[in-house]
C-alpha cells in the first residue's frame, strides 16, 4: 500500500514539473524562433534608440523617416525601437545589424542620415562603406568594419560592468519574446521548477544586495519580514516614483528593459509568498508607464503572470499604479495612501509596512533597481552576484551622469570605482567650455553636494556614506567652476520645500524658513544670525520630521557647509558671488510660500 | 487578553492600557506632555510633532512623537530634557511663524485687554485679545507651556487670507489655522463626511473645503465637530462669538432620543452661549449635530414667558402663580375622568413626565396621558409587547461590531443624527447595509442594497425579505428550533408572499429583495434602526414592526452585541415617557399596577388615549380639557391633523410653555416653564440610559418645572400625593416604583449614567414569530400620488448653484422631480416641464423640473440639499427652531405643470 501511495506522489511531483518545463519551452522556443528571424534573417535589423534620451535629440524623426522609406515599404529591413544604450551624448543612436553578421552603431543619427544609411545597406550588394558616422560595431570584424573599435571596447564602456543594463538597446522593450530570447524569465523559470520560496529568499539575502530606492537597507532580510505572515492577500510594491532632478535610472530601466523589472517582482512575490505587485510610476512619465503596462499586458498573455503562472501552483497579480504630481509620493508609506487613491502625506510608523501597508495588508516595498538585479541572482547565484562589488556594497550601481560634463548618460558601474573614474575616465570630465568640475550633487536633492576633496571616495553605499553624501536615486549633477554653490543650495532646498507634503510641522515649515533665509543669501541681504538660523531650523527638522524627505533636508545644507563653507561665509560679508547668477535671487525652481506681508 | 504596559515616564511609574500610546498613557496618569494635532477618539495623526519624548528601551534612545509611539514595556520615557524641550520650542517657533502671536510670546497675555496700549506696538490683528479664541485657545495653552522666547529669528508672515463668513453658523478664519487636519480628520474619520480637505501642500498647505466650493456645496452635515476639535480661532461658531464663558456645566441635549452629553458655557449674564460634545459622553463620544450645536440658545431668548397668564373672553391678564393653580384646580376638577387629557413634553425630564402621568393618573383619575411626540405608538409599544427588554438595549455605537445593518423608514441623519455616525462607520469598514426606504437619504448614499418601495408597502416587502432568507435557506436554523415557535406557520404565510407579486406591489426589483436577503443574512450579527416615517395607517405599522421583527428572528439576530433593534422614535425623552409610565397604559399591565400599589390608589380602568388619539377625541368633543407641555413640542406633523381645530374645540386647556406659540394662543391659562438650563433633571436616551441635566441658573420670576406645576395645581386640588420638594424627590420616587431603576440616583448619576436594567430575554425566553397574510388588494393605487422628498449632503452629479441672502450661502437651484412616466402622462406633464408640487390642503411645497424617465408609479421623488437645513437653523425666525426643522414626511399631494417657478 506505501509505495503505491509513494509512486503515486513522485509521478505527481515530476508531471508537475514537467508542466512548468513545458510551459516554458514553449515560450522559449517561439522567442528563439523569433530572435532568429530578426538577427539571421534575410534582411538587416535597424534599430533605433528609443529612450527618453533617444527622443529627446531626434529620435522620433529619425524613426518616422526610417519607417516611411520605400525600402522599409518593401521589405527591404526591419525596424524596432530599442531602449537606450546609456551613452546619451551620441543619441540619436541607430543599430544596424546585417543578416547573420554584425552590428554596426551609427552615433548622432538625423533623418538625413538614416536614410543615406538605408541606402547604404539596400542598394548594391551590401558592400557599401559604412557611413561615417559609425563609431562602433558588436559582434565579428568583417571586410567593411575592420576599421570599427568594438562597441564594448570602447573605453567609455570598457569600464562598465553591464547587469542591469545589458539588455538596453539590444533589444525591443516592448517585445517579451526579445526579452525570452535573450535569457529573461529563465530565472523566474528556474524558480518555480526546482526552487522553493524559502531558496529563492536564500539565494537573495546570501547576495548582500542592498536596496537602491537610497535607505541602502538589505534586500534579503527586508524580504525575511513579510514572508512569513499567512495573510491571504500580501502586497509586493516596486518604487519608480523616481522625481529627483537628474535621475532617470528606474525609469530607464522601464523604458529600456521593463520585463526584467517585473521578472524581479514576480521574483519577489515569489520569495515572499505574495499575491499581488503594484509598479507605481510617477504620472506623466509616459515611456515607462506605457511600457511597462505593456510589458504586464504581455506576461498576461503568455502566462507568466495571474493564476498558477507557467502552470505552477504560484499565483501573483501586478498592475502599475500613478502617483498623483507629488515628490513626497516616493515615500513607501506616502506612496501607499497614494495607491489608496488618498493624499500622499506619510503614515508613522510603526506599524511598518511588512506588518500593515497597502490596505492594511502586509507589504514589500524595492525599488526598481533592486528588483532588477533579482532574476540574475536567482539565474547566476548569490556568488556571481557578489563577484561585482565591494564587500559591504555588493553589485554595481546605475550611475546618471548631468550637468557640466563632456559625456553625459547612464552608466553601469560595479561597487568601489571611485567617483573620479566615473567623472574623467567615463563622463570624460568638464564639458565644452568648462575648466574644472567644482561641485557634485548626488543622490537627489536631499542627497547633498560633494567638493573636489570628495571625488577619490568610491561609489559604495557605506563610502559615500562617510563623506556626508548618499549614493540614493544615482543622479550625479556636476556643474563647474561657473556654478554658485548657494544659487545651487538654494535650488536643492526650493524644491524639497515645493514638494514637502506639508503634512508635520519641521518639515512644511522649516523648508519654508530655510529657503527664506536662502533668497536672503542670494540676494546679499543676509542677517548676522542666519547661519545659525540655518542650523538650528535644520537640525529641528532632522531630528523631528515625520518621513525622510523632512529628516533629510538639512542635507544640502550641511554637505555645501562641510565642502564651501568659505563661498557661504562670504555671502554674509556682503560680496556677490564671484560667479553664477549674481546672487539675484532670481532661480528657476517655484516655491510654494506665501508672499511675504507688507511691513511686517 | 493583551496585558497593560508598565513603563516609567519622568521617573513616575505608570500602566498604560493595552494599544495605549505614550501620550494617552501620560494624559490619563495626568502628566501634561504637550500636544496639537492629537484629539481623543480619532487616529493618532503624527503631524505637529510637539509630543516628542526621548524613549530608552532595551538600551536604544530614540526621539519619538508620543502620539504615534507605544510604550514597550520597562521603556523609559522623559518629556522634559533639554533636547527634547528645545526640538519642542523650535517646533512651536516655526509654528509661530505663521500664526498671529504678538501675546504669545509676551509676559502681560493674562493683562491685556483688546482695549489696552501695547507697548510692544504689536498689529492688532496679530494680537490674541482679539481674538475669539482668546482665553479657551488651546494652542494659547500648548505654546505657552513651552515657554518661547520673545524674540525669534525667523519672519513672520501672516497669510491675510480673507475670513469665510458666508456660510451658515460659523465662521472660518484660516489665518489662524495651524494646519493640524483635527477638523479633517474628524469630519471624514468620526463623521464620514469628508466635507473638509486639506488643500494645497508645503508652505501653503492648509484646510479648505472637498472641492474648494462653500460648505453649502462640500457635504457639511453643520454637526460643528470640526468646530469642536479646533485647537484655534480658525473655526469658531458664529453666534456668541466673542463671547467669554464664566461657568461649564454638563448637560444632556433633548432634542433627540440620542442624548448626547454636552457641555453648556454659560456668561456672567447666566445666557447659555456655546454647546459642545463632551468627549466622555457615553452616547455621543463627543459628537453633536446641527440641531444640538446650534440649537441650544433657546433658554436665552427674550421672549422667554415669566409669568403666568390667564385669557378670559380672549382679554389676557397676568395672574399670580397661586391663584393661577387655584383656577387650573378649580376647572380640571370639573370635568369626568374621561373628558381631560395630559400631554407630556418632548423634552420634558423623567421628573415631569413622572409627575404628568401621576397627576393623570391620581388627581384626574384618567389613563389619558401620553408624551407629545408618540406619534408612532406601535413602534415601542409591538416591541415591548413581543420582547420585553430585546431592542434598544444596546450602545448605540454596537452598531460598529455589526456585520450587516437594516434601516427601515428612518432618516437618523436627520432626527438622531449623532446615530448614524456609527452606521456610517459600520459601513465604511465593511459592514452592509440594506435601506428600505423611498426616500433617497444619506444612508442611502451608504447602501450596499437600496430597496425603495412604493409607499405604504413597507411591510410586505420586508416580508418579501423574510421569504427569499427562508427561499435561499438562510434562516437560522438552529436558533428558531431552540428559541422560536410558529416557524411552520410562518412558512405556510410565506408561501403567499410570492417574490414577484410582493416586487410588483412595491415597485421594487426581485433581484434586489433577493440581494437584500443575502446580504442581511451574512453575518452573524444584525442591527435594524427602524424609524417613525412609515405610512399612515396603524395596522400596516404595526404589521411593519411584526414583519421587521419576523426578519430578526428568522436571521437569528436577536440578543448579544451587534444585533440591536433601534426602534427611532422621535422626542428626546421618549423613552422616559414609557419609562416612568407617562403613556395611556392600561390599567390590566403590569406597568400600571405596580404605579397604583406604590402609591396606595386604584387605577382608572380604562385604556387611555394615545396622543394622537387625544387630538381626534378633542376635535370629536370627548376630550374637553387639557394640560399640555409644549417644551419641544411643535405639533408640526400631518399625524395629529388639525390642531387648531382640536385646540380650539376645547373648553378648557391648560399650557406650560417657554414661548407664546400656537398652543398658547387657544390656551386659557398658561405656565412659564423652565429649560433645560434651569432645572437639575435626568433624562433617558435610546440606549435606555439615564442620564443627569444640570441647573446652569436659577429660574427665573415664576417659571416653574413641570412636576413643580402639576405640584401646584394638584395642592390646589387637595390631592394626595404630591409633596415633592425638588426634583430629586420626584426621582426618588420614580426608583421606588420603576424595579430596573434601582441602585440609581442623584449621587449615582452626578460622577456616570446609569444603563436600566432591562429583563434582557433569557436564552430560555421563548420567542414567536408573528405572521400575517397578504393583502395585496389592499395595496395603494388609485390616483394618489405621495411625495418623497429626500435629502443628501452631497450631491456632485447635479450642478448647483449658490445664491446670496443676507451676505449667506443660499442653495438656489431648480429641483429635478422624478416621477414615473404613466403619472406624467394621467397628469399631462412632459419631461423637462416645470412642475408645482402642493400638499393635499393645496399649499405649495416644491417646485422644479420634471423628470419622467423613472421612478415608481404613484409616487414622486425628489432630493434636495442638506445644506439648507443649515440655512434654516441659520434663519429660523423661532427663537427655538430645532422642533421645527422640516422634515421628509412623505406625504399625499397634487402636481400640476406651472410655467412659474417661484412656489
Amino acid at each position: 500500500m506505501v509505495s503505491t501511495i509513494d509512486i503515486s506522489v513522485e509521478e505527481q511531483e515530476t508531471e508537475a514539473e514537467s508542466q512548468i518545463d513545458l510551459a516554458f519551452r514553449e515560450i522559449r522556443e517561439r522567442a528563439n524562433d523569433h530572435w532568429r528571424g530578426l538577427t539571421e534573417g534575410d534582411v538587416p535589423w535597424f534599430k533605433v534608440g528609443f529612450g527618453a534620451s533617444g527622443q529627446a535629440a531626434g529620435a522620433q524623426d529619425v524613426y518616422d523617416e526610417l519607417i516611411a522609406s520605400p525600402q522599409f515599404r518593401n521589405g527591404k529591413f526591419a525596424l524596432s525601437k530599442v531602449g537606450t544604450r546609456g551613452l546619451m551624448y551620441l543619441e540619436p543612436l541607430l543599430e544596424v545589424k546585417s543578416p547573420g553578421g554584425n552590428s554596426v552603431i551609427h552615433a548622432n543619427v538625423s533623418p538625413t542620415i538614416a536614410s543615406e544609411i538605408v541606402t547604404g545597406y539596400t542598394e548594391g550588394d551590401g558592400s557599401a562603406p559604412l557611413h561615417e558616422t559609425a563609431i562602433a560595431r558588436i559582434g565579428k570584424k568583417d571586410a567593411r568594419t575592420q576599421n570599427l573599435t568594438r562597441w564594448r571596447d570602447l573605453p567609455i564602456n570598457r569600464l562598465q560592468t553591464k547587469v542591469l543594463t545589458r539588455n538596453f538597446g539590444v533589444i525591443d522593450p516592448h517585445d517579451l519574446l526579445q526579452y525570452v530570447a535573450n535569457g529573461g524569465y529563465t530565472a523566474l523559470h528556474r524558480a518555480l521548477a526546482s526552487k522553493s520560496q524559502a531558496e529563492v529568499l536564500d539565494e537573495v539575502k546570501a547576495s548582500g544586495l542592498r536596496g537602491r530606492g537610497g535607505a541602502a537597507f538589505p534586500t534579503g532580510l527586508k524580504w525575511s519580514f513579510l514572508a512569513p505572515s499567512d495573510a491571504p492577500i500580501k502586497y509586493v510594491l516596486c518604487n519608480c516614483e523616481e522625481g529627483d532632478p537628474g535621475a532617470f535610472n528606474d525609469k530607464g530601466i522601464l523604458e529600456s528593459d521593463p520585463h526584467l523589472l517585473l521578472e524581479g517582482l514576480i521574483l519577489n512575490g515569489y520569495a515572499t509568498r505574495s499575491t499581488h505587485g503594484v509598479i507605481f510610476i510617477r504620472q506623466g512619465h509616459d515611456l515607462p508607464i506605457d511600457a511597462t503596462r505593456e510589458a504586464i499586458d504581455q506576461a498576461y498573455e503568455y502566462g507568466l503572470l495571474g493564476t498558477n503562472i507557467l502552470d505552477s501552483d504560484f499565483s501573483f497579480e501586478a498592475e502599475v499604479s500613478l502617483t498623483g504630481d507629488s515628490y513626497v509620493a516616493g515615500e513607501e508609506t506616502a506612496m501607499m495612501e497614494a495607491i489608496e487613491g488618498k493624499r500622499s502625506t506619510p503614515r508613522f510608523k510603526p506599524p511598518f509596512p511588512a506588518a500593515a501597508g497597502l490596505w492594511q495588508k502586509p507589504t514589500n516595498i524595492n525599488n526598481v533597481k533592486t528588483l532588477a538585479y533579482v532574476p540574475g541572482i536567482v539565474k547566476d547565484g548569490a556568488d556571481a552576484f557578489k563577484a561585482t562589488g565591494t564587500e559591504s556594497s555588493s553589485g554595481t550601481a546605475l550611475v546618471c551622469l548631468t550637468g557640466d560634463v563632456a559625456r553625459p548618460g547612464l552608466y553601469e558601474v560595479a561597487m568601489g570605482v571611485t567617483i573620479r573614474t566615473v567623472l574623467e575616465e567615463i563622463g570624460g570630465g568638464p564639458a565644452a567650455g568648462s575648466e574644472r568640475i567644482k561641485v557634485l550633487q548626488t543622490g537627489g536633492p536631499l542627497g547633498g553636494v560633494m567638493g573636489e576633496e570628495a571625488f577619490d571616495t568610491e561609489i559604495d553605499f557605506d563610502e559615500m556614506a562617510k563623506v556626508g553624501c548618499i549614493l540614493g536615486s544615482g543622479g550625479i549633477i556636476v556643474g563647474d567652476e561657473k556654478t554658485d554653490i548657494v544659487d545651487l543650495i538654494r535650488n536643492l532646498v526650493a524644491f524639497n520645500q515645493f514638494e514637502s507634503c506639508g503634512k508635520c510641522f519641521p518639515c512644511r515649515l522649516g523648508n519654508t524658513h530655510m529657503l527664506d533665509v536662502l533668497d536672503r543669501m542670494c540676494k546679499s541681504e543676509a542677517r548676522p544670525g542666519d547661519l545659525d538660523l540655518l542650523e538650528k531650523v535644520g537640525t529641528n527638522m532632522k531630528v523631528g520630521s515625520l518621513c525622510g524627505h523632512g529628516q533629510l533636508g538639512y542635507n544640502p545644507i550641511s554637505s555645501a557647509m562641510a565642502y564651501f563653507e568659505d563661498e557661504f561665509r562670504q555671502r554674509f560679508e556682503g560680496e556677490l558671488s564671484p560667479s553664477g547668477s549674481q546672487g539675484d535671487g532670481i532661480m528657476l525652481m517655484p516655491s510654494r510660500t506665501r508672499p511675504v506681508g507688507q511691513g511686517r | 487578553m493583551p496585558e497593560n504596559v508598565t513603563f516609567t515616564i519622568d521617573g513616575q511609574t505608570l500602566e498604560a492600557r493595552p494599544g495605549d500610546t505614550i501620550l494617552q498613557a501620560a494624559l490619563a496618569a495626568g502628566i501634561y506632555i504637550p500636544y496639537l494635532c492629537y484629539f481623543p477618539n480619532m487616529k493618532p495623526y503624527g503631524a505637529c510633532r510637539t509630543c516628542v519624548v526621548e524613549t530608552e528601551s532595551n538600551g536604544r534612545k530614540m526621539t519619538v512623537a508620543s502620539c504615534t509611539a507605544n510604550p514597550m514595556p520597562d521603556m523609559v520615557v522623559d518629556t522634559k530634557n533639554e533636547a527634547v524641550s528645545d526640538l519642542r520650542r523650535g517646533v512651536i517657533e516655526l509654528l509661530m511663524s505663521e500664526h498671529p502671536h504678538g501675546c504669545l510670546t509676551c509676559h502681560r497675555i493674562e493683562l491685556c485687554g483688546p482695549q489696552d496700549v501695547c507697548q510692544r506696538h504689536v498689529d492688532v490683528t496679530d494680537r490674541c485679545t482679539i481674538c475669539p479664541k482668546n482665553e479657551r485657545c488651546e494652542l494659547k495653552d500648548t505654546v505657552r507651556s513651552v515657554e518661547l522666547d520673545l524674540r525669534t529669528p525667523l519672519n513672520y508672515n501672516r497669510r491675510d487670507l480673507p475670513i469665510h463668513a458666508d456660510d451658515p453658523l460659523y465662521d472660518r478664519d484660516y489665518n489662524l489655522c495651524i494646519v493640524c487636519a483635527r477638523c479633517v480628520r474628524v469630519c471624514d474619520e468620526v463623521r464620514g463626511d469628508a466635507a473638509l480637505t486639506l488643500v494645497e501642500r508645503s508652505g501653503v498647505s492648509l484646510v479648505g473645503t472637498s472641492h474648494g466650493t462653500s460648505l453649502m456645496e462640500s457635504g457639511c452635515e453643520f454637526c460643528g465637530a470640526c468646530i469642536d476639535v479646533c485647537p484655534t480661532g480658525a473655526l469658531v461658531e458664529r453666534d456668541y462669538k466673542w463671547e467669554k464663558a464664566k461657568t461649564q456645566v454638563t448637560t444632556v441635549c433633548t432634542n433627540c432620543p440620542v442624548g448626547c452629553e454636552m457641555v453648556a458655557e454659560v456668561n456672567r449674564f447666566d445666557k447659555v452661549i456655546r454647546f459642545r460634545g463632551n468627549v466622555d459622553g457615553p452616547a455621543n463620544r463627543g459628537q453633536a449635530c446641527f440641531k444640538g450645536k446650534f440649537g441650544y440658545d433657546y433658554p436665552n431668548s427674550k421672549s422667554r414667558l415669566r409669568r403666568a397668564y390667564a385669557r378670559q373672553d380672549g382679554v389676557v391678564r397676568d395672574i399670580d402663580l397661586d391663584a393661577a393653580y387655584a383656577t387650573a384646580a378649580e376647572r380640571l376638577a370639573s370635568y369626568a375622568s374621561d373628558e381631560v387629557a395630559v400631554i407630556g413634553a418632548p423634552r420634558g425630564s423623567n421628573e415631569d413626565l413622572y409627575a404628568a402621568q401621576k397627576f393623570a393618573r391620581v388627581a384626574l383619575g384618567t389613563n389619558n396621558v401620553d408624551a407629545g411626540l408618540n406619534i408612532v405608538p406601535e413602534l415601542l409599544e409591538r416591541i415591548d409587547t413581543r420582547w420585553d427588554g430585546l431592542d434598544t438595549d444596546q450602545s448605540i455605537w454596537d452598531i460598529e461590531d455589526s456585520d450587516s445593518i437594516l434601516v427601515v423608514c428612518a432618516n437618523p441623519t436627520e432626527a438622531q443624527n449623532v446615530l448614524a455616525v456609527p452606521v456610517k462607520r459600520a459601513a465604511r469598514n465593511g459592514s452592509r447595509l440594506v435601506v428600505v426606504d423611498p426616500r433617497e437619504t444619506e444612508l442611502t448614499r451608504y447602501a450596499d442594497v437600496w430597496l425603495r418601495p412604493r409607499f405604504g408597502t413597507e411591510h410586505w416587502l420586508v416580508m418579501g425579505i423574510v421569504r427569499a432568507v427562508v427561499d435561499g435557506a438562510r434562516e437560522d436554523a438552529k436558533f428558531i428550533d431552540a428559541r422560536v415557535d410558529e416557524f411552520d406557520a410562518l412558512k405556510a404565510t410565506l408561501w403567499e408572499y410570492d417574490l414577484r407579486r410582493v416586487a410588483q406591489v412595491c415597485g421594487v426589483a426581485v433581484s434586489d429583495i433577493a440581494e437584500a436577503a443575502a446580504t442581511l443574512s451574512l453575518g452573524s450579527a444584525m442591527s435594524v434602526l427602524l424609524g417613525t416615517d412609515q405610512p399612515a395607517d396603524s395596522d400596516n405599522r404595526r404589521k411593519l414592526v411584526d414583519a421587521v421583527m419576523n426578519l430578526k428572528l428568522v436571521t437569528g439576530s436577536v440578543g448579544g452585541a451587534g444585533n440591536g433593534l433601534y426602534s427611532l422614535y422621535e422626542g428626546g425623552n421618549g423613552a422616559g415617557a414609557r419609562l416612568t409610565g407617562c403613556a395611556p397604559l392600561h390599567a390590566d399591565t403590569g406597568r400600571i399596577e405596580s404605579l397604583c400599589e406604590a402609591w396606595g390608589s386604584t387605577p382608572p380602568d380604562v385604556q387611555g388615549l394615545d396622543v394622537l388619539s387625544i387630538f381626534d377625541a378633542m376635535r370629536g368633543g370627548q376630550v374637553k380639557a387639557a394640560v399640555i407641555f409644549a417644551d419641544g413640542l411643535a405639533l408640526q406633523e400631518e399625524a395629529y391633523g388639525d390642531v387648531t381645530a382640536a385646540l380650539s374645540n376645547l373648553e378648557y386647556l391648560v399650557v406650560a410653555s417657554l414661548f407664546d406659540s400656537p398652543i398658547t394662543q387657544h390656551a386659557d391659562l398658561v405656565f412659564p416653564a423652565t429649560a433645560y438650563t434651569e432645572a437639575t433633571a435626568t433624562a433617558t436616551n435610546i440606549e435606555m440610559r439615564v442620564q443627569l441635566l444640570r441647573q446652569a441658573w436659577k429660574p427665573r420670576s415664576d417659571q416653574r418645572t413641570g412636576w413643580q406645576t402639576l405640584t401646584g395645581i394638584a395642592a390646589a386640588m387637595g390631592v394626595e400625593g404630591f409633596n415633592f420638594t425638588d426634583a430629586e424627590s420626584v426621582f426618588n420616587e420614580l426608583i421606588e416604583t420603576v424595579d430596573a431603576l434601582s441602585g440609581c440616583s442623584y449621587d449615582y448619576l452626578n460622577t456616570a449614567s446609569f444603563l436600566v436594567h432591562r429583563d434582557v430575554a433569557t436564552e430560555s425566553t421563548r420567542l414567536r414569530f408573528e405572521v400575517f397574510n397578504p393583502d395585496f388588494d389592499k395595496a395603494p393605487g388609485g390616483n394618489d400620488l405621495f411625495l418623497a422628498q429626500g435629502r443628501l449632503l452631497h450631491q456632485p452629479d447635479r450642478e448647483i448653484t449658490l445664491g446670496q441672502r443676507n451676505h449667506l450661502n443660499v442653495i438656489d437651484r431648480v429641483e429635478e422631480i422624478m416621477m414615473h412616466r404613466d403619472d406624467a402622462r394621467k397628469h399631462g406633464i412632459s419631461d423637462g416641464e416645470f412642475v408645482k408640487i402642493s400638499n393635499a390642503d393645496g399649499a405649495p411645497s416644491l417646485a422644479g423640473r420634471a423628470n419622467v424617465n423613472g421612478g415608481v408609479s404613484g409616487m414622486v421623488f425628489a432630493t434636495t440639499l442638506f445644506a439648507e437645513l443649515g440655512t434654516f437653523m441659520e434663519e429660523c425666525e423661532s427663537p427655538d427652531p430645532a422642533p421645527l426643522v422640516p422634515q421628509l414626511a412623505i406625504r399625499s399631494v397634487k402636481i400640476e405643470a406651472t410655467s412659474d417657478l417661484t412656489p
